[in-house]
């Protein structure tokens, strides 16, 4: 185990956010949890109690009598602010002083560094580049994510679990937040600690040897089953790109039909809305994860070949 | 947290003792006090990081003004000691006293002049503020008319006019003291305040007049003072106390807008420009506060020019630590280099010098790349640049005879009526021409390019000549070397001649199988004449004294010079050249190294043969006057490629000198046949090794002259990214500092060990060629191909050191070495000087010793009279005319000097070379004559020669005949012969060097000594009958008794002479230069035999005369006599020269001179005896001080 280079890459200036990220994700997921839980312990407590549960109100919100029905923003929110500033503050000051920026030599046009990274927040998109073509990986996914993240509101027919820490009232969006930001973090993780030279795969702890010689062949699906020239393979692809669709639109389904209380939001939803979160959810959650898998553990290139562009 | 209208509805109280809100009820009041305490220490750390954190040169500032206070003290007191000694001195009184006796002489007037002056001074101020104010009006009135129109100036005329005759009340200071109202008009104010400064100035000029003996005297003090006293005066050292007590704190800072450089390195390393000498000890141990060790240098490079980062490397920006400044981290590109490789720095501007002053182990670096052949693989910018413009040249003569071909083709088109279309085609504007235009037009071209051509195989005939490589020929092995001893060699040259320069390929056993085969196979089939044996002990006396070991090297026992290699390293060692070589190949080589056995003809790409000759009904003779072959009529390489010089030895010489060579064994030679070497697969193999291995690098081998290089180009290698350099499987571990060969743990708190830097890769390359192949699984084909070069510990530093300078430079050429003029001559001649090692024989540079310097038999005074000249002054000294023709020839025997014919020792081994020239066609097509066929043995056996020596024709030849058959060996000119120092046993060799090289070497010589090139001899006066009469007498007296030890062409006398003939001075020798030279020769050349002080100076009359002659009509003679002694060497002639010596051999009484006839004889005997006697004592202390 090469510990010295992990502890190389680990301390770069550059990686310092990635780092950190794989403690605080880990730790505001817990802090989250734990206040959600807590509230849902309470909206138990509150829809148990048929005395409190007079009002549609009770049932929903996390209260306690004796709790404040108001609160002013000032001093009661600003002073929590404030001290989130002045934490923030010292962490910076900490930071610029022990940590200079992470300069290197002027750039020589002659030669490319390897493995050539890009800055840890772009990692992720870097790393999807193995997975998908790069006007896909690039232009289509990222357009698909920040539109996804801005249709999330327009399509929430959920009217609880706003303003609040809770899981069981936002089971879904929460769980599909997660699981894509989740995704994100590990592709960053990837990038930095799984990437070497030549954009080679190395385990944590293996050496990124410059000189490593790969014997690795990917092949597009329909190679693999017989089918090898075109148009079958794009038509091929088609069919299993629909089929894909339909089998990941069938178990979001189910997994939202798992629950009372979602099946009762899904009934507040349109069908518009339904099929907007279908797509999103199917192109960004699902087909992400799965296209990582099928080339990590099958080797497999490309779906759908088609003349024109390759899933 | 709930803040919704519908939270009022919540209002519900639970009895038993409710949980308090948890936002409105809980205080922060501790993790705010914690923070905001946190928030202020952050600041506060900030604070200390922004003012000392980052600015740690800061520390170093106080702590060198601590240091450097207390030890300016220190010196203060030690220098105020000797300053007080000093002061007590006669001599520095005298000079205090004369400088207060001027001063007191200057005192009254210099009074009275200053009282003058501040009386003008008030008056000036008395007048000047009205003066001035209405000349000021009056100015601005002025530009106004100039910038108005004509109709309203006359307004403005009046008022100037009027403001110019306005009266003003002035009050005026009179001499004493009252004062008095004055009412002037401008013109009046204008007048007195001209007459005043006038008057001040010409005051003031008078002081400066009166004081000049007093500031001369003042000068010569401070100057006596300056002279006596080491270092800095106490006054010079209080001001640098008070420089340091006043110091500043801040970055000090050197920018250089040209090369867009900042460099900080000052803010600590604030001693290096201090004019103290300061050293580690004097600072306390702090070695950052040292002064730069080279004060001159510093003078030169400027570092307000230069600044400090563009010769020593690293990050000049940086402040913020040692690394950081010193570039010793990963991302600098530029790291400072270490001590050992400092001078890397100098080669970024000084790349295209062959020699840098001062920087020896950068030389030694360029020197070791040089001759251990390591251009044979690598490019080099400069280096072997001959075989880079030949190759381009004979490209470039391709095309044109391309180009050629098409012209001659439409040429015949048009002649045969075949069509015109060609010619038009290649005739711009062709379409417009008439036939017989085109044909004048394409035919003109034709001959056009034939011109071309020829000027460009003229070319190549002189780069022919410089063309050298570094092993020998491997064409002519066959005639050489002994068969079976050439597989040993290529296991393992190392052991046979330790410290050769081939180097060792680690090749296996079947490989050296297959390149000893190829190589013997592919050698031409020849034969050299089969040659007497010679006089061993003759030739080992003619080695040791002809100069061979300025090169060569060889056992102390083997020339009777103790233990121990003696001798230079430029050439191989020739301790055991017996076991390997065949004689008679080894006469005619030191018989004549640069003539080859056959021909090679680069056009036709293929040696000439003796039957190429024949076919054209040709003698098989090529010589410099016939170089171009027969075949094709284009110029042949017809030198050995070798920078061997050719010695002129008799042919009996030569063969002593092999003779004794050839005994040179450690033990009889016993190899292992050999049999394989005549088989032909395994030589099929062996071309395809050859090639791999790139050996025509460094020898020429049949076949594979037009190989290329297969190295890589190093020309920029020290600026190569380090992620080029193929550290292969040791990368890893050399990243991490350890040793990857041992695995432990390197010693990087130094960095001195590092080896994933560009020092560590060269250094571990040069140790260990075949480093990077470790851990590598390749079949031997595909292995690292450099071989072993054993080097030695500082051989290793030297190259690195040059290599680590081979850098692509980012400053501007203006801030580069690009001398032109002189400068530039020098530059270039450095690499002819270098590549012939001329450095061996003579010093070439003030303060450098030439190899033979150091062998033991020119240590005792007569050795030194044997050592060759120096040339440090070689320029300044002779004809630049004179000198190409002597490097041409150095035995000069082309120049019919009288000499020559007095001389029968000359003649006498000039003939048989003259014979040889006159039969030297029949003789050389001998010398080449093929074998009886099938005969394949190592050593040619006698019966081998297929023609016989020509019979000797003449008496000369018959005394030679003992030595038969001499004349085979060819032509020798000017054989034993020194052109100008025939007295020396050492012999100027004849290096065959082409017009370009010749001019480079004289231009070299007259930029060295900054003599303006065209030379135009000075003309001299014409001597008087009477000039001649006292010349002639100064000449022969005993006082300067010059016959005594310059060459007069008389044989006896020649043998013991030790300086040049007098004939030979007006072309060689410039007047200038001879007269400075007789006057003092010691100044010039430092312990030489020729005696200094033979003239005294006359200062009344400035000029020299000479001393200890006391001839009357000497004394009558009122000019110099120096000049006139040098007038007369130039135009002295032989007769004259002749009865000199007749004059001379009978004693000064016999001056021919009449008035010289009529001196006292006894008195004239008595003085010369005395003369003599002195004179003697002084030739020997003189010689002993050599």
């Amino acid at each position: 185990m090469d510990w010295h280079q992990l502890w190389t890459i680990a301390t770069l200036p550059d990686n310092i956010p990635i780092v950190a990220m794989l403690f605080l994700i880990p730790f505001f997921s817990w802090l989250g949890f734990r206040q959600a839980i807590a509230n849902d312990r309470l909206i138990a407590q509150l829809e148990a109690d048929p005395k409190l549960a007079k009002t549609h109100h009770r049932k929903t919100w996390p209260w306690q009598p004796n709790w404040t029905k108001e609160l002013h923003v000032w001093p009661y929110l600003l002073r929590i602010e404030f001290l989130a500033t002045l934490i923030v503050t010292i962490i910076l000051y900490v930071w610029s002083i022990t940590l200079n920026a992470p300069l290197e030599e002027p750039s020589n046009p002659n030669l490319t560094m390897n493995p050539s990274k890009a800055p840890w927040y772009f990692l992720g998109l870097q790393e999807m580049l193995v997975y998908f073509d790069p006007w896909i990986a690039g232009v289509v996914m990222p357009t698909l994510i920040l539109i996804g993240l801005m249709v999330f509101p327009y399509v929430d027919a959920n009217p609880l679990g706003s303003g609040y820490y809770t899981w069981k009232q936002r089971k879904i969006a929460i769980g599909a937040f997660l699981v894509g930001f989740a995704t994100w973090v590990l592709l960053i993780i990837i990038g930095t600690f799984m990437r070497g030279p030549g954009w080679v795969w190395f385990w944590p702890g293996q050496t990124w040897d410059h000189n490593t010689v790969l014997y690795e062949v990917n092949r597009d699906l329909p190679d693999l089953v017989g089918i090898t020239s075109q148009p079958w393979k794009g038509i091929f692809g088609a069919v299993v790109v629909g089929l894909f669709f339909a089998l990941a639109g069938f178990v979001t389904h189910k997994l939202i039909m798992r629950k009372e209380f979602d099946k009762k939001i899904l009934e507040r939803t349109t069908l518009l809305q339904y099929l907007i979160f279908q797509f999103f959810a199917i192109t960004v959650l699902w087909a992400l994860p799965i296209k990582l898998l099928a080339r990590q553990l099958f080797r497999i290139k490309y779906v759908m070949v088609t003349p024109w562009f390759n899933i | 947290m709930a803040e919704n209208e519908v939270s009022e509805q919540l209002e519900k109280k639970v009895a038993d003792a409710p949980p308090p809100d948890p936002i409105a009820e809980r205080s922060f009041s501790l993790p705010l006090v914690i923070s905001a305490l946190l928030l202020v220490v952050v600041m506060v750390w900030s604070m200390y990081d922004e003012v000392i954190g980052q600015r740690p040169w800061k520390a170093y500032q106080k702590d060198f003004v601590a240091k450097y206070t207390s030890y300016l003290e220190k010196v203060q007191a030690k220098q105020g000691k000797s300053e007080r000694e000093l002061k007590a001195s006669a001599e520095y009184q005298e000079l205090e006293q004369k400088y207060q006796d001027e001063e007191a002489k200057a005192k009254p007037r210099v009074a009275e002049i200053n009282a003058r002056i501040q009386k003008i001074d008030v008056q000036l101020a008395d007048i000047t503020p009205q003066f001035q104010d209405t000349r000021a009006w009056i100015a601005a009135k002025t530009f106004n008319l100039e910038n108005t129109p004509e109709a309203s100036r006359p307004s403005l005329r009046n008022a100037i006019a009027n403001k110019k005759q306005e009266q003003n009340n002035v009050k005026i200071h009179r001499d004493a003291g009252q004062t008095e109202t004055k009412s002037m008009n401008f013109t009046e104010l204008e007048r007195m305040y001209n007459s005043l400064r006038d008057e001040k100035a010409l005051l003031s000029s008078e002081v400066v007049e009166i004081t000049k003996p007093q500031t001369e005297a003042k000068k010569k003090l401070d100057a006596y003072t300056q002279d006596n006293l080491t270092g800095l005066t106490t006054q010079q050292i209080g001001q640098l106390i008070d420089k340091t007590s006043k110091f500043e704190f801040k970055i000090k800072q050197i920018h250089v807008a040209e090369g867009n450089l900042v460099d900080r390195c000052e803010s600590c390393h604030l001693g290096i420009r201090e004019p103290l000498t300061i050293t580690k000890a004097n600072m306390k141990g702090e070695a950052a506060f040292v002064s730069h060790p080279d004060k001159e240098l510093m003078t030169i490079h400027d570092p307000e020019r230069f600044g400090c980062s563009t010769c020593h490397g690293g990050n000049g920006r940086a402040t913020v630590s040692v690394e950081k400044g010193h570039g010793r981290y990963e991302h600098w590109l530029w790291p400072m280099y270490y001590k050992e490789n400092v001078q890397a720095g100098c080669n970024q501007c000084h790349n295209r010098d062959r020699v840098t002053q001062g920087a020896t182990v950068l030389n030694e670096g360029k020197n070791l790349f040089n001759i251990r052949g390591c251009t044979g693989c690598h490019r080099y910018e400069g280096y072997d640049r001959e075989t880079d413009t030949l190759s381009s040249s004979r490209q470039q003569v391709k095309q044109l005879e391309m180009e050629k071909k098409e012209y001659q083709l439409a040429v015949e088109d048009l002649k045969q009526d075949r069509g015109e279309d060609r010619a038009r085609r290649l005739v711009p504007n062709g379409a417009n021409l008439e036939i017989n235009q085109l044909l004048a037009y394409v035919s003109q071209t034709v001959s056009t390019i034939d011109a071309r051509i020829d000027e460009l195989d003229r070319q190549a005939k002189y780069l022919m000549q410089d063309q050298k490589k570094v092993g020998p020929n491997l064409k002519e092995i066959k005639a050489k070397l002994r068969k079976e001893w050439i597989p040993g060699w290529l296991k393992d040259p190392q052991a046979f001649r330790p410290g050769t320069k081939m180097p060792s390929f680690r090749l296996e056993d079947d490989e050296i199988e297959a390149i000893s085969a190829f190589i013997w196979q592919d050698a031409l089939d020849v034969r050299v004449q089969t040659q007497a044996q010679g006089d061993a002990e003759h030739g080992k006396q003619l080695f040791k004294t002809l100069g061979c070991l300025a090169c060569h090297s060889i056992k102390g026992e083997a020339i009777g010079m103790g233990e121990g290699v003696i001798g230079g390293h430029f050439a191989a060692n020739l301790s055991r050249l017996g076991e390997k070589a065949n004689y008679d190949y080894i006469v005619r080589w030191v018989y004549n190294p640069r003539r080859r056995l056959v021909p090679y003809s680069p056009s036709l790409k293929r040696d000439i043969t003796a039957e190429d000759y024949k076919k054209k009904g040709l003698p098989f003779n090529f010589d410099e006057e016939h170089s171009k072959s027969p075949v094709d009529g284009r110029e042949m390489q017809i030198h050995n490629m070798t920078v061997m010089p050719n010695f002129r030895l008799s042919d009996s010489d030569a063969r002593d000198v092999a003779t004794f060579l050839i005994a040179q064994k450690k033990q009889e030679p016993k190899y292992p046949s050999a049999t394989f070497m005549d088989d032909k697969g395994l030589a099929e193999k062996g071309a395809k090794l050859v090639k791999t291995y790139g050996c025509a690098g460094c020898h020429e081998i049949r076949g594979l002259e037009d190989e290329q290089r297969i190295g890589t180009e190093l020309t920029p290698e020290g600026s190569k990214p380090i992620e080029r350099l193929d550290f292969a499987l040791l990368t890893e571990p050399a990243k991490k500092g350890e040793d990857p060969v041992t695995g432990e743990e390197m010693d990087s708190a130094n960095g001195r060990e590092n080896w994933y830097d560009h020092k560590g890769f060269f250094e571990n390359k040069l140790k260990n060629p075949g480093i990077y192949d470790k851990g590598k699984e390749k079949p031997p084909e595909e292995r690292l191909k450099m071989p072993n070069i054993y080097l030695e510990a500082q051989d290793i530093t030297a190259l690195t050191t040059f290599l680590l300078g081979s850098v692509e430079s980012s400053l501007p050429a203006s801030m580069r070495y690009n001398p032109t003029g002189q400068k530039k001559n020098v530059q270039d001649g450095w690499w002819v000087i270098q590549k012939y090692n001329c450095m061996g024989c003579h010093n070439v540079l003030v303060g450098q010793d030439s190899t033979l310097m150091s062998v033991a038999m020119y240590q005792d005074a007569d050795g030194k009279e044997q050592l060759p000249p120096r040339l440090t002054s070689e320029g300044a000294r002779v004809d630049p005319t004179w000198l190409m023709r002597f490097l041409k020839d150095p035995s000069l025997s082309s120049t019919n000097s009288p000499a020559d014919n007095k001389d029968p020792s000359v003649i006498k081994a000039a003939l048989p070379g003259v014979i040889a020239h006159l039969t030297g066609q029949a003789s050389t097509a001998a010398m080449a004559a093929k074998p009886a066929a099938g005969t394949k043995s190592a050593t040619p056996a006698p019966s081998m020669m297929a023609a016989k020596p020509p019979t000797p024709t003449s008496p000369m030849m018959a005394t030679a005949a003992a030595l038969d058959p001499s004349s085979l060996l060819g032509t020798q000119m000017g054989a034993n012969r020194n052109g100008v120092r025939s007295y020396l046993k050492t012999r100027m060799p004849t290096f065959n060097f082409s017009p370009n090289e010749l001019q480079a070497l004289v231009n070299f010589f007259m930029g060295a000594s900054a003599q303006q090139m065209p030379y135009i001899p000075e003309r001299l006066d014409p001597l008087t009958n009477d000039e001649q009469v006292i010349a002639r007498s100064i000449f022969t007296s005993q006082a300067a008794p010059c016959l005594k030890c310059h060459m007069t062409g008389d044989p006896a006398h020649d043998a013991k002479a030790t300086a040049p003939n007098f004939l030979l001075a007006r072309e060689r020798l410039k007047p200038a230069w001879t007269q400075r030279w007789v006057v003092g020769p010691e100044l010039i050349s430092p312990g030489t035999s020729m005696p200094s002080g033979l003239f005294e100076r006359d200062k009344e009359h400035e000029r020299w005369i000479i001393k200890g002659v006391n001839s009357p009509n000497i004394q009558v003679y009122d000019k110099d006599h120096a000049n006139l002694l040098v007038r007369y060497m130039f135009q002295i002639t032989p007769d004259e020269q002749k009865r000199l010596m007749a004059s001379g051999s009978s004693g000064a009484a016999a001056t021919p001179a009449p008035a010289a006839g009529g001196a006292k004889p006894g008195g004239a005997t008595k003085t010369s005896a005395a003369n003599s006697s002195r004179k003697g004592g002084r030739l020997s202390a003189m010689s002993g001080g050599r």
